[in-house]
Formats: structure tokens, C-alpha cells, sequence
């Protein structure tokens, strides 16, 4: 009872002090200052108000984190940087032999009289310890463009590379490895004579040397395979080598083709400066050619790879300078390395079809074999595989290439950074 | 209300305590409801300057800091997140007929006042550059794809040269120019673009000219960089370059303009852009011209000192990716069909194995190098789209549309003649192509949104009838008027915003309709004594069954005239 009138007592005071709060409050805020004899605000005053209530708490736009990184990257220019790199430095990534693991490197490439001269070098190592340096020198636009000359040196020390013997019969249960270094000096002049014609010269040093691979996984070659049978394996030839080309290329982007063809033909002269042992002879030849259809959105691709190789009564070629398919850009259904021979025919059919404006999807099939004989360089006997992929892409090149293939020796998946063809 | 549904479970029974406190209560709901009453009526529908037709959006503001839109993030913010508020609601800064106030986002031209030949035919232009003595290069191109420089001609006034790529002679300078014509005809502010050509003796570098490389170092500007541009652009047989001049906008930049949003440095910009008629119908309006790149980047805000004030002005800027031009090349098949990602197209095309094709990947084009992939017959201006989704185009409601598409349809066959003349393309084959493509196009945007809702329009009194036009028929030849109108009239409280009927629905046959006399019979605003009515009209057609929906159109009746205060459309 006393609570009652307690309460009757303050709620009246309480109501009326509420109210008087209310209409202070109300009379201090910016959307009152008319009072009940005043005409509602006009639109115009209205929308004034609200401006003015925005002008009192006026900040600057402050991005999200991952808003403000992308600003950075913008402003700063990161991307283009690492395009263009530090003062010719650029970074270099991958490409390397595959199985060598992530390979990081640097390369230097000042740019030369306005594009006139091409000095290039570079150097990078893998996880696995695989190194690799070259420098090249040329100069890419002589005769408005005509004639390109260049002087090329390479080294190359890849310690755990993969041999599986010779032949279309070797087994994948015989997998070996192998240390290969070897060192190159080319020169090199190719005329352009039309825009899609070329013919070029090649003369060069090579020099090669092997020993026990270091992946422990598996028997060093030089354990299975005997200085017997493979006598390159106790002494190393050094080349003096020369090579004629001719190419017919009118694809329509050579990174990222949707149209057009290429041809190439070569012929090499492998001359054993060092042992007298390993001169050889041979013709490599690419053809390919791609069929678009709706608008290049869909995309039938061929290719033909094949590489004939002889010596002469008494000579013979070293086995890691023959031929080799399997792997990321030839049979994909087998390992990097898998056959190795003197000559080779490699075979592949893919049907791309873009997916998205930024990627095509492709479903292939290879096929191919290796043999000692050129005559059994048929359609014979094939090695095969077929598979699925993705091709990241912008309009120029594919930059990220992701195979599954599968074969009778089981699935592999391959993440290149490159087309395939 | 609530004073009285108390009052109903008062009763003798219930302690008197109890009683005072309700009362009590009573009182102080009144005293609110009072208060809130007595506050500036906020609520009230129609206010004394409606409908207003300037939004004084120029009052003096701080200095802004620049607003840079990151390009990549504006994709996948769009493409993956759909920023913006996306509640369906009317269009915020329109007026009270449903029209944009005049403001520095847009000026009401040719939709509004039919703008003469001569004038859609100037733009914006004021007089382009000088060629009496050389341009000075002043530095190479900043921002976009396509090559260029800057240049100041003899009055000094900056320029930025733009070129056409070299497969495709004419066809960016043209699209740039004819869409700049067109954009700003329809209200927008645009830069003024002009075509010229020049020789190479007509440029010299400046002492101080400079050039900004790729990753933004900046060293002295040489004859060969200038060279090395003009090697990327298109030369006529007569020597010299064909390029667009852009004369540099007015005022400091501010940066760019998000598609939703405010922004909270700027006490003028109050509407969020998701929800601004003319962005939202710019999506119509880029449906025409193939505006696909229509995003944030080519936007440009500039800080615009007046009469002592200083306060942004939104521009569109950059039309090189119009039409059938997508700068540097001809426009990709895609353009305005199919956004760059869209999980529906993409998953159907990977799972068929690519044996579904997108429909317009058939289409085919003329071989017109300087008009680039450009056509009608395929475009359906409903499924248009730009490159990623844009937020305010989703927010695209069918009144907005309509606006919109009375805008387009204001363009006639000759005055789209004379406009695409600007491009000064020298194919004459290229140039008809092209004005009948924009012909085309125009009017399936006609057809398709003056029939989303009902067309009624230019409503207006005449002593005591109701006038008013049908904009579907009054643009499309083929469109017959409707059979009759169902119309009901009420009084309308404009502070309660509540409607009482007047008599039953009628339906009628003719126009104009009657006002009944008992329509302004509801009560009158305090302030100004107006009264309202409110004329609710379907049209009723058998071909056009979308014209059954309402247009309430809200009549004012002040000091014995009456007007039309407000047209909304469902």
C-alpha cells in the first residue's frame, strides 16, 4: 500500500519530467527547430538538414583491410613492378626440370637501346638442388626486324634426373637416377621472311657430364645399368654441334592459341669432339594446328611431335641425349622421362572449349611411343592416355595449366605455368 | 489510441494506485504524442516545394581527400560479395512525379526539354584545340589501356589524346565522341571530346615534359617516347593521326564514385548511389550504347569551386568501350551478354563438356572495322549486361526503367543521325550500319520498358479534368492505346497519409477523366490549407497486361488551383 502511493506520488513527476527531458532534448536537435506554430519543412529543408546532421560527423573514407592492400597494390604499383623488375632485376620462378621441386632464381635484364640489344641472365635453384644459370646476348631486331642474332650460354647441374631404361619396354619399376651437368655456347641468326616464315642457323659447344644421382629413393643408373650397356656412363662427349631450321607460324597468340598452325622442321650435327664415340644425326619435327569453331570458343588442337635419330657404323648416342617422352608436355599420363630412345613419335588431340572468359577447359588424348629403329617409328604399339585440364588465361597467354591425365601406369596431375601447345 | 484502450480496462475493481499510475501513463503518452505530433511534420507526404526539381547539392564543403576505387577490388567486391544494399525500394532522390531533380550528379535535357539539333550536336563541347600553333606534350597517358599523351594547345588549355588501335581505324575515337554526345544529351556530365587529326609536326615535347613509365618513375619526356606511342596509332593515308581530344574536366579530382553507398567526407552526398534514379537508369541507358565498362573506374569526381563554394561534381568519363569499341580492339561477343565470371553459364558450359553454347555466341556482325562488334537484332535490353554486376543497375526497379526509356525514346531517327555524324566515321556504309543499330536498339528499349508498367505520363489539370498521354504509344508506332482505364478516386490526408475513397471503381473509355467534386473534400494541411486527391488508374489492354498496373497520380488543390503534386507507379 505504501509502495502504491509511493508510486502514484512520483509517477506524475516522473511522466512530466520524461516529457520536459523529451521536448528539451527535441528542441536541442538539429530536425526541431520549428516550433508547433511552424510549417513542416520543406523538401528542400529537409534534405539541407540531413546534410547539415552529415556535415557534423564528416570522416574520411577508410577502406577494409583487404580493400586497402588491393589500393596498396594499385598505387604502388606492385604488380607492374614485379612485371617490370628492380633496375632489370627480375624474379624468376619455376622452370626448372620437373620433380626438381620449387626452383626460385633471379634474372637480369636491363633493357638495351631501346629494345635493340637483348642482354639477358639469370640463374635459379631448386629445393632438390637443382641449378641452373644462362646469359644471352643478341640482338632481336636487325634489318627493320628481318634478322635476329643471338649468342646463348647455359649451365645445367640436375642431380637426381630419371631413367628408366631404353626402349618402349622399359619398366617403371626400373626407375634410376642420374646426375646431369652440362654447359652450352650457341650462336644462333634466324631471318624472318615473312611474318610468319622463318629460317635460322644454330652452331655450338656442348659439353656434358653425368654421375650418381642423389634421390636416394631410388638405385643410381649407373647401378643398373652397366658402362656395358651404356657406355656413356664412364666417359662424357663434349659436341661441337650445328642445326638448320625452318618454321611456318601463323597461330594467332603463340601462349594462348585458339587458331592457326605452326610447322617446324630441324636437323641437327651432333660431332663428339672428345671421344669419337657419340657423333650423331638428327631431324626433329613439330607440326600443329588448331580448328576453332564458335567464334574460337571451342577449339580442336593437333599435335605431332617426332625426332629421328642415326650415327654412324660404330658411334652411338649418349642416353641422356635421346629423345624422351612422358610427362607435362608430351604423354601426360606418365612420368616426367618415362620412355627414352633414339627416335621418337609423340601424338596429341585436345578439345578446349572456354569455360569463362578467364578460363578454357580441355578434355585430350595422347599417344606416342619411343623406338631404337626409325621404322618402327609407327602408329604401332602406342603408349596412350587421355585426361581433363583447366587453362587459366588472359587474352595473351595461358598462365596457369592444370592437367589430369590417366594412363595404364595410373592418374597424374601436373600444375604448369605454360600451355602445353 | 492507446489512451483510450486503457480507459477500456479501467474499471472500479482495479485499485485506485494502480488507476492514477494508468492515468497517469495516459498523460505522459499524450504529452509524447503530442510532442512528436507538434515536431516537424516529417511525416507528411507532400511538402509545400514539391515537386522540387533542383537538389542543392553544392553547399560549401571541406576539401575531400582523393578517392581511389582499386580496380581489382571492385570486381571481386561486385562479382563475389554483390555490395550494396539491395532492399527493393523506390529510388530515393527523386521527386515527388518520379523525376531526378537537376543536381551535380544530373541536368534534365533532352528527356525533359526537346534540346535542338544543333545543341545534342555540340554536347558539351565549347571549342576544341586550337591547331594555329604546335601542341605541347606534356606528359605520356596515365590510367586506361588505350596509348596516348597529353598535350596544351596555344591558350593552354590540356587536353589527353586518345587513338584508335590499329585493326580498327576510327572505331574508338568515333564511339568515344558519339556516346559522349548521347550521355550528355541524357543528363549526364561528361568531359568534352573532340576529334581531330594532326601531323606529327603539329606536336612538340615541352622543356618540362614528362614521362610517368609503367611502375610510376617519372623521367623527362623524349621525341622517341612520342614516337614510340604514335607507333601504336592508327595514320591515314594523308599522314596524319586521327585521335580523340579530352579536355581535362573542370576542378580538382576527387576521385572516383562507388555504385552504392555515400561518401563520408562529402555532406552533399546523402542519397546512397545503389538507390539514385540516375544511376540506377543508367543501366537502361548503357543497355543502348553498350556501355559494358560502365564501373567505378570511369568515374571521375571533381571538386568544383563556385561563388565562393566549393562541392563535387560526378562525371562519367570514358566511352572508348562502347558501341562495338572495346578500345583496343573490336567489343568481345560477350560484352553487355555475359559477366566476366557468372557461375550459371560457366558451370553449364564445363559439365556439357562445351556442347551447350551461350546464345550469343551465334551472333554475327558486319565486317565494319571502324564500328567493331556491334548489333541489334540480338540485344534484348533486359538481359543486358556490363562487366560485373554494378549495384545500383541490380536495384534497377521497372519506374526507374521507365524513366529511363522515355529519355532513350526522346532521340529521334534524325537527331541519332546527327549525333552519330560526330563520330566522323568515313565509311558511309559503317555510319548508316551504326545509326541503325542505335535506331534499333532504341526502340526495343522502348518496347520493352515503357510496357513493364502502365505508361501513362504527362499528367496534367485542365480546368477539372485530368489530362494525360500514354508514353508507350506516343514513342512506338505499333502500340495501340489501351481499351479502357479503371480509375478510383480518393481524398487524400496528406499528413496522415491515409486515403478514403470517393465512390466505387469506374471504368472508363475516354480521357480526359473528370475530377469529382467531393475529391477535395478530405482535410486540408494546416500550414497552407491545401487539399488532396488521389486518381488511382489501370489501363486495361489485351496485348499489354502490365498496363494493369496502377499509377496513383496525387492531385493539390491551393487557393483554387489545382495541380499534379505526385505520380507513382507500382
Amino acid at each position: 500500500m505504501k509502495i502504491s502511493r509511493l508510486t502514484s506520488a512520483f509517477v506524475p513527476a516522473i511522466c512530466a519530467s520524461t516529457c520536459w527531458f523529451l521536448f528539451a532534448a527535441s528542441a536541442g536537435s538539429p530536425t526541431s527547430q520549428l516550433s508547433a506554430d511552424e510549417p513542416p519543412l520543406t523538401r528542400e529543408q529537409e534534405w539541407q538538414r540531413q546534410r547539415q546532421a552529415k556535415s557534423a560527423q564528416l570522416k574520411p573514407y577508410r577502406p577494409g583491410t583487404l580493400e586497402a592492400a588491393a589500393l596498396y597494390i594499385q598505387n604502388k604499383r606492385v604488380l607492374q613492378k614485379f612485371a617490370e623488375g628492380w633496375k632489370g632485376f627480375h624474379p624468376r620462378l619455376g622452370g626448372l626440370s620437373t620433380g626438381s621441386g620449387f626452383a626460385g632464381g633471379i634474372r637480369y635484364a636491363p633493357r638495351l637501346s631501346d629494345g635493340k640489344l637483348d642482354f639477358q641472365t639469370s640463374g635459379a635453384v631448386s629445393t632438390s638442388l637443382y641449378q641452373f644459370y644462362d646469359l644471352k646476348l643478341g640482338a632481336p631486331r636487325l634489318f627493320s626486324g628481318k634478322l635476329s642474332t643471338e649468342f646463348y650460354s647455359r649451365y645445367r647441374s640436375y642431380p637426381r634426373e630419371d631413367f628408366f631404361g631404353l626402349g618402349p619396354n622399359s619398366s617403371k619399376q626400373d626407375r634410376t637416377d642420374f646426375a646431369l651437368e652440362d654447359s652450352s655456347y650457341d650462336v644462333s641468326a634466324g631471318w624472318n621472311w615473312t611474318r610468319w616464315l622463318t629460317t635460322g642457323l644454330r652452331a655450338g659447344y656442348l659439353k656434358t657430364n653425368i654421375g650418381s644421382g642423389k634421390d636416394g629413393r631410388f638405385a643410381n643408373t649407373e647401378t643398373r645399368f652397366s658402362p656395358a650397356v651404356l657406355p656413356e656412363i664412364a666417359r662424357q662427349p663434349s659436341f661441337y654441334h650445328t642445326d638448320a631450321f625452318f618454321r611456318i607460324d601463323y597461330r594467332d597468340e603463340a601462349l594462348n592459341t585458339h587458331a592457326g598452325g605452326k610447322y617446324e622442321i630441324a636437323y641437327s650435327y651432333y660431332d663428339d669432339l672428345k671421344l669419337d664415340r657419340h657423333t650423331f644425326r638428327r631431324l626433329d619435327a613439330e607440326l600443329q594446328q588448331h580448328f576453332p569453331f564458335l567464334k574460337k570458343k571451342r577449339v580442336i588442337s593437333l599435335r605431332a611431335l617426332a625426332s629421328l635419330s642415326d650415327t654412324s657404323a660404330g658411334q652411338s648416342i649418349p642416353f641422356y641425349m635421346m629423345q624422351e617422352i612422358g610427362g607435362a608436355d608430351s604423354l601426360r599420363g606418365y612420368r616426367e622421362f618415362r620412355f627414352r630412345d633414339r627416335n621418337y613419335l609423340v601424338m596429341n588431340l585436345e578439345y578446349r572449349w572456354e569455360a569463362f572468359s578467364g578460363l578454357d577447359m580441355a578434355i585430350f588424348g595422347d599417344a606416342g611411343k619411343v623406338a631404337a629403329r626409325r621404322r618402327d617409328v609407327n602408329l604401332q604399339d602406342l603408349e596412350s592416355d587421355v585426361g581433363f585440364g583447366f587453362r587459366f588465361n588472359s587474352i595473351k597467354s595461358v598462365f596457369l595449366r592444370i592437367d589430369v591425365a590417366f594412363s595404364q601406369e595410373g592418374a597424374r596431375v601436373f600444375f604448369k605455368f605454360a600451355p602445353i601447345f | 489510441m492507446e489512451c483510450s484502450e486503457i480507459h477500456e480496462f479501467s474499471s472500479s475493481q482495479i485499485p485506485l494506485a494502480r488507476r492514477q499510475m494508468r492515468r497517469s501513463l495516459c498523460v505522459f503518452l499524450s504529452l509524447g504524442w503530442t510532442l512528436l505530433w507538434t515536431m516537424p511534420a516529417f511525416a507528411q507526404k507532400f511538402r509545400r516545394d514539391d515537386p522540387i526539381w533542383q537538389d542543392n547539392d553544392n553547399q560549401n564543403i571541406p576539401t575531400p581527400k582523393k578517392f581511389t576505387v582499386a580496380d581489382y577490388y571492385d570486381f571481386l567486391e561486385n562479382t563475389f560479395f554483390r555490395a550494396g544494399d539491395k532492399t527493393r525500394k523506390r529510388a530515393l532522390n527523386i521527386n515527388t512525379l518520379g523525376e531526378v531533380a537537376n543536381s551535380n550528379w544530373f541536368t534534365n535535357r533532352h528527356g525533359m526539354h526537346a534540346m535542338s539539333l544543333e545543341e545534342l550536336v555540340r554536347g558539351p563541347d565549347r571549342g576544341g584545340p586550337t591547331q594555329e600553333k604546335k601542341w605541347q606534350v606534356v606528359r605520356n597517358k596515365q590510367g586506361g589501356i588505350t596509348p596516348g599523351f597529353r598535350i596544351q594547345d596555344a591558350t593552354r588549355t590540356t587536353y589527353q589524346l586518345k587513338f584508335d588501335p590499329l585493326s580498327n581505324p576510327e572505331m574508338a575515337t568515333a564511339a568515344e565522341v558519339i556516346c559522349t554526345k548521347l550521355f550528355h544529351a541524357i543528363g549526364y556530365f561528361v568531359a568534352e571530346d573532340y576529334i581531330v587529326s594532326f601531323s606529327r609536326n603539329q606536336i612538340e615535347l615541352s622543356p618540362k615534359a614528362e614521362f610517368v613509365d609503367l611502375v610510376g618513375k617519372v623521367r623527362p619526356m623524349t621525341d622517341r617516347d612520342v614516337n614510340q606511342i604514335l607507333s601504336h596509332a592508327y595514320q591515314g593515308n594523308d599522314g596524319r593521326y586521327r585521335t580523340v581530344a579530352s579536355k581535362f574536366i573542370p576542378g580538382k579530382l576527387a576521385g572516383e564514385y562507388r555504385y552504392y553507398g555515400t561518401r563520408p567526407d562529402d555532406p552533399n552526398d546523402i542519397f546512397p548511389h545503389e538507390h539514385r534514379r540516375e544511376l540506377r537508369g543508367l543501366r537502361v541507358f548503357s543497355a543502348w550504347l553498350n556501355h559494358d565498362d560502365s564501373r567505378s573506374v570511369n568515374t571521375f569526381d571533381t571538386l568544383i569551386s563556385e561563388n565562393g563554394r566549393q562541392f563535387i561534381r560526378h562525371y562519367l568519363f570514358d566511352f572508348g568501350s562502347t558501341l562495338g569499341s572495346a578500345s583496343l580492339f573490336a567489343q568481345k561477343p560477350r560484352a553487355g551478354n555475359e559477366y566476366l565470371w557468372e557461375p550459371g553459364p560457366t558451370f553449364k558450359s564445363i559439365f556439357t563438356l562445351g556442347l551447350w553454347v551461350r546464345p550469343w555466341i551465334k551472333v554475327t556482325y558486319p565486317q565494319y572495322p571502324s564500328i567493331g562488334n556491334f548489333e541489334a537484332d540480338f540485344f534484348e535490353p533486359q538481359k543486358w549486361k556490363p562487366e560485373y554486376p554494378n549495384p545500383a543497375f541490380d536495384n534497377l526497379a521497372d519506374d526507374d526503367a521507365f524513366w529511363a526509356a522515355r529519355i532513350v525514346m526522346a532521340f529521334t531517327d534524325d537527331q541519332l543521325r546527327a549525333i552519330v555524324k560526330t563520330g566522323k566515321l568515313s565509311d558511309a556504309r559503317a555510319e548508316a550500319y551504326l545509326t541503325e543499330c542505335l535506331i534499333k536498339r532504341r526502340d526495343k528499349v522502348g518496347r520493352y520498358w515503357l510496357n513493364q508498367v502502365n505508361p501513362l505520363d504527362e499528367f496534367q489539370v485542365r480546368g477539372n479534368e485530368v489530362l494525360f498521354d500514354n508514353a508507350a504509344t506516343r514513342f512506338l508506332k505499333s502500340v495501340a492505346e489501351a481499351e479502357s482505364y479503371q480509375i478510383q478516386w480518393h481524398q487524400f490526408d496528406n499528413r496522415k497519409e491515409t486515403l478514403q475513397p470517393t465512390g466505387p471503381k469506374a471504368a472508363v473509355t475516354r480521357k480526359p477523366l473528370s475530377i469529382p467534386a467531393e475529391a477535395f473534400d478530405g482535410p486540408a494541411d494546416g500550414d497552407s490549407g491545401a487539399r488532396y486527391a488521389m486518381l488511382e488508374i489501370s489501363s486495361q489492354s489485351s496485348r499489354h497486361p502490365k498496363w494493369a498496373r496502377p499509377v496513383r497520380v496525387y492531385l493539390r488543390k491551393q487557393a483554387g488551383q489545382t495541380s499534379v503534386v505526385g505520380v507513382e507507379r507500382d
